[in-house]
């Protein structure tokens, strides 16, 4: 069975079946409608309140914050499509401990974004999830602990 | 005769706490894993931090002066935890 990441002395390689390389190659294109859409449920979970009990200090918190913020998150997701697109080959691509701890934060952000669109803000919404959702949820769980579990190695 | 004012000498002086709080996404060992990774907790302290998010609802897992404690709080939303301020 192929292992998706695996720790070598130069970096971890990523390896992905041809299926999975495809699923996360649309990955990237979901995390750019966020907050396109006013209704977008995704954006506030993903630019939380700071200052719970001080608005005029949040708004000057994300008013210097906000584009760091964006620009990392992009930066991310263009480490992201160029291991995709790599990994997708026989031998997959070997990346540095950054490109994976990179790798990390945007299968966590996919599923934060994912989670919020689909309702879920208490751990009893998880039973009222369908199974294709539920599915979608479960594989990027999955990836993460796959690549926490070589990243602490 | 200008008297110090007290209490705004001690709110300058108390250090800000860094909260987290738990949410039904995040996975335990990738909460674990971020403590570790941007504050050099041990692996025992982090998942002590964690358990406490999770059954608590929150901990706080650093503090210090409001500019160091706005910093750890960036790092903290870039990981995609739900992190706030507060003294």
């Amino acid at each position: 069975m192929m292992e998706i990441f695996a720790r070598e002395r130069t970096g971890i390689r990523v390896r992905l079946p041809k299926g999975l390389a495809r699923f996360l190659s649309d990955v990237p294109g979901v995390l750019a409608t966020v907050g396109l859409d006013a209704d977008d449920p995704a954006a506030p979970r993903m630019n939380v309140p700071v200052y719970l009990d001080d608005p005029g200090s949040n708004a000057e918190y994300w008013r210097w914050t906000a584009s760091d913020l964006d620009g990392g998150r992009r930066d991310d997701r263009s480490i992201f499509v160029r291991v995709v697109e790599s990994a997708g080959a026989p031998k997959g691509i070997v990346v540095s401990e950054d490109e994976a701890a990179a790798l990390l934060r945007v299968l966590a952000e996919t599923r934060l974004v994912l989670a919020a669109r689909m309702g879920i803000e208490v751990e009893s919404d998880y039973e009222q999830m369908d199974e294709a959702q539920s599915e979608v949820l479960d594989l990027l769980a999955h990836l993460q602990l796959l690549l926490i579990n070589e990243l602490s190695a | 005769m200008i008297e110090p004012d007290i209490d705004e000498a001690s709110d300058l002086d108390t250090p800000w706490k860094v909260v987290v709080w738990n949410d039904p996404v995040n996975l335990f060992d990738y909460v674990i894993w971020v403590l570790m990774e941007l504050f050099g907790h041990s692996k025992d302290k982090a998942s002590k931090l964690t358990h406490q998010i999770h059954h608590e609802g929150r901990a706080i897992v650093t503090d210090g002066p409001r500019e160091q404690a706005e910093v750890d709080c960036f790092r903290l939303h870039r990981q995609g935890l739900w992190a706030t301020l507060e003294q």
